[in-house]
């Protein structure tokens, strides 16, 4: 009896196995959908804006909870906006509107006044990290 | 039944070796149909294990001693959980569960992902079939669960030291931890074999990481508690070899966790982290190596057995494999940005990281070491526990630090100046808590006050976090779900905390005492005293108990016995510890027994005082909650990777 359920067992994986090749006994395209150079390209743009844009929101949430003061938080933020603007433009560039408008939160404004005028900026709402495309808005440079 | 169950694991084993081979063919050729028939037969071979783990489950609940396994390891006075255990009991039932989780993550890894990373997937199945061969291969040919005898009308029975609630829940939870760091280490593989390592491998497994690194880190708590209440020697960890087998690859995964956000936030550390990964897979392996082979003597160790060998070629020839794989794939690894300052949050995970390998491949050395003076001077030399606690202060104590810094410091750069200003209430508090410390009498140990006053360096930090953040956003329960990793992590660290401050309170603080009694005689120590009221035997099914009965007074009044339980099968001794645990006190009065006799009615007693052990069992708690934050899905998150990845798929 175990040598029956044992041989049924093995001809269940032989079945199972061999499943694609019996659905599919010819087929004119077997080869593997691989993402090409240009998917490759846009995975590395939205990984470089999903990147840029959590720094940012790290760091308002951080300015704002009083954990960064004002001195460094001028700093900082200059290079970090810099950066997911970068990310966003090459995505728009590339892509257009639809690409970037998705999930991409309300960038806050500069601080003002800039940095070397000495009274330190306003904190701003920490936003959301990733409101509906509705909701969002790209920043123009 | 026995047959079917041989035949299942041949099936499992003629499955594995179609996924290796075939998965590997369809990646390197690109066939799709042979890829999909790679990947069902990756399916298949969980569906199959799982019915060899079936038969021998349902052996074990029926007591079917025709099966040897069941023989060696069970007997009719076992309760079906204690039965059940056995499982895992055994050498080749733990190998069994080791295939049995081994396919069923990967099964459920690769089909889970198998859309959004269909590119990636391709190459893990051949990488967790490479895996599953090698177990299942020493399962059919070296050591099969489902040898066959004339069923004698009893068995031998478990081990009595097994035979503790603990030890039902403590080996599989470790076991879904060993087995768990396949899971990114086949994704690292698939990455680098495909040569795409981009971070869609990290995004997959992050979860998967995480969830192995909690079963193995609560699995050791478990195990500590199990040391404590039932192998009865007054400590929950040893630095046996076995146990550090289990410590290093969650050492090496904690490294992982933290570096792997550098990778995320600033596309550095790549390299590090695939040599990361792999470490933790490797010595998770050489773990169960350790366990099998018998190559060390541990409590915990099996006998010597053949398994050795095959264990130890793996762990080479795997080793050799990732090494060749990272060297290959060096210029897809290069990182995407500099550390800009000394003094940012990606710093700071970088020194944890170095203490983290540092203190892990301490231990490591302390688990060759032996082995590495009896191949090459003939003798067994064995490293102690004070080469352990050095290590554990000079690599510890820095890390619990980093702890208290490191989620303070602001990404990319820090001031100075503003990082004294943030540091300035946590420090506050931890001098004021040094120096309560030293007036009350704890300056009598130094690792002691400097891992308490770190504890409340730490401790002040998180909570001014929280505060901090809750001010920010509204409230904890919007921060905590908005940002899960980050605050399961700080409730991680929390618990690291309570295990520290346990640790020190029980080690540095304890009070022990030994003493000769007979009845009538006492002994005080730490406030309490023990006197002996008297020594007796019971028979109980399958045991004679031999115990000595105390009556405590002083800081607590009532009784406690202490002895052993000589069982008749399997006929070996168990020794039973009284244990008062006291929560307003925070201590923990352990009595040993170690000779009692019942002729003379003379006792050879330990008493020991624990202050805030029970803090470690604690910590254990908070620990799960910190995973399971860290863990819990965060729907937005999800929706924005989908978006992210999704195309990937057209």
């Amino acid at each position: 009896m175990s040598i029956l359920l044992g041989l049924l067992l093995a001809a269940i994986a032989v079945l199972l196995v061999a499943l694609p090749f019996l659905r599919e006994p010819v087929t004119a395209d077997d080869r593997l959908e691989a993402p090409d150079a240009e998917e490759d390209r846009r995975r590395g743009l939205l990984e470089d804006r999903d990147r840029a844009l959590a720094a940012l929101k790290e760091l308002e949430l951080d300015h704002r909870a009083g954990k960064i003061d004002d001195a460094d938080y001028r700093e900082l933020i200059g290079p970090q906006r810099r950066e997911a603007a970068a990310a966003l433009r090459a995505l728009q560039r590339r892509y257009g509107n639809e690409m970037t408008a998705f999930e991409t939160p309300d960038l806050p404004p500069e601080p003002t006044p800039p940095p070397d005028e000495g009274s330190p900026p306003t904190p701003v709402p920490v936003p959301e990290p990733y409101p509906p495309p509705d909701e969002a808005t790209i920043p123009q440079e | 039944m026995a047959d079917l169950g041989r035949a299942a694991l041949v099936v499992s084993l003629g499955l594995s070796v179609y996924a290796l081979v075939a998965g590997a063919t369809a990646a390197i050729t690109s066939r799709r149909r042979l890829a999909t028939s790679a990947r069902n037969a990756l399916f298949c071979c969980f569906g199959s294990t799982l019915i060899a783990a079936v038969v021998l489950a349902s052996a074990l609940v029926r007591h079917d001693f025709s099966f040897t396994y069941v023989a060696q390891h069970t007997n009719r006075t076992l309760t079906t959980p204690y039965a059940l255990s056995a499982f895992w009991g055994g050498q080749e039932g733990s190998l069994l569960l080791w295939l049995l989780v081994l396919t069923g993550y990967g099964s459920l890894a690769v089909a889970l992902n198998r859309k959004l990373l269909r590119d990636l997937t391709v190459w893990v199945v051949p990488v967790l079939a490479g895996i599953g061969t090698f177990f299942a291969f020493v399962l059919v040919a070296v050591a099969s669960p489902f040898g066959t005898q004339t069923a004698p009308l009893d068995g031998n029975g478990l081990t009595p030291s097994l035979q503790n609630p603990y030890m039902v829940a403590h080996p599989p939870m470790l076991y879904l931890g060993y087995v768990g760091l396949s899971i990114p280490f086949a994704f690292a593989a698939g990455a680098m074999l495909s040569g795409r390592t981009d971070e869609r491998w990290i995004v997959a497994t992050r979860r998967w990481t995480l969830a192995a690194w909690a079963f193995l880190g609560f699995g050791q708590l478990l195990g500590a508690h199990w040391a404590y209440v039932e192998v009865g020697w007054g400590g929950y960890y040893a630095w046996d070899p076995v146990e550090n087998a289990a410590l290093m690859p969650w050492l090496a995964a904690t490294a992982f966790l933290h570096s792997v956000m550098i990778q995320e936030r600033k596309g550095m550390l790549k390299v590090w982290n695939m040599v990361l990964v792999a470490l933790a897979f490797e010595l998770s392996v050489f773990g169960t190596f350790l366990t099998r082979s018998g190559v060390v003597n541990s409590i915990h160790s099996f006998s010597k057995s053949p398994i050795g060998s095959w264990f130890l070629a793996f762990v080479v020839i795997s080793t050799v494999f990732s090494l060749a794989l990272i060297m290959w794939r060096l210029p897809l690894l290069k990182a995407r940005t500099k550390l800009e300052s000394a003094l940012s949050r990606e710093a700071t995970f970088l020194y944890n990281n170095l203490l983290l390998v540092a203190l892990c491949l301490t231990v490591l050395w302390g688990v060759l070491f032996p082995i590495v003076t009896q191949v090459f001077k003939g003798e067994t030399r064995t490293i102690g526990r004070p080469y352990y606690d050095f290590f554990l202060r000079v690599f510890g104590l820095p890390l619990l630090l980093l702890m208290g810094i490191g989620p303070l410091i602001a990404w990319r750069k820090a001031s100075f100046r503003g990082l004294v200003k943030l540091l300035a209430w946590p420090i506050a508090v931890s001098i004021l808590c040094g120096v309560a410390l030293v007036l009350v009498g704890a300056g009598s140990s130094k690792p002691g006050l400097i891992a308490y006053t770190f504890s409340s360096f730490v401790l002040a930090t998180i909570v001014l976090e929280l505060v901090r953040g809750t001010r920010a956003v509204g409230s904890v329960f919007t921060l905590i779900s908005r940002n899960r990793r980050r605050y399961g992590g700080y409730v991680v660290h929390a618990a690291i905390v309570l295990l520290a401050i346990g640790i020190a309170g029980s080690s540095a603080y304890g009070t022990s005492t030994r003493a000769r009694l007979t009845p009538g005689q006492s002994v005080s120590v730490a406030g309490y005293t023990l006197s002996l009221r008297d020594v007796r035997r019971t028979q109980v099914p399958n045991a004679t108990e031999t115990r000595a009965v105390f009556d405590v007074g002083g800081r607590w009044h009532g009784t406690l016995a202490s002895g052993d339980n000589q069982y008749i099968f399997p006929p070996e001794p168990s020794r039973e510890v009284g244990i008062k645990t006291s929560w307003t006190r925070a201590e923990d009065l352990y009595v040993i027994a170690d000779d009692v006799n019942v002729k003379t009615h003379v006792v050879f007693v330990q008493v020991l005082v624990k202050p805030l052990v029970n803090l470690i069992w604690v910590a254990g708690i908070v620990f799960l909650l910190g995973a399971g934050i860290a863990l819990w899905p965060d729907a937005r998150e999800q929706r924005r990777l989908v978006t992210r990845l999704a195309p990937a798929q057209a």
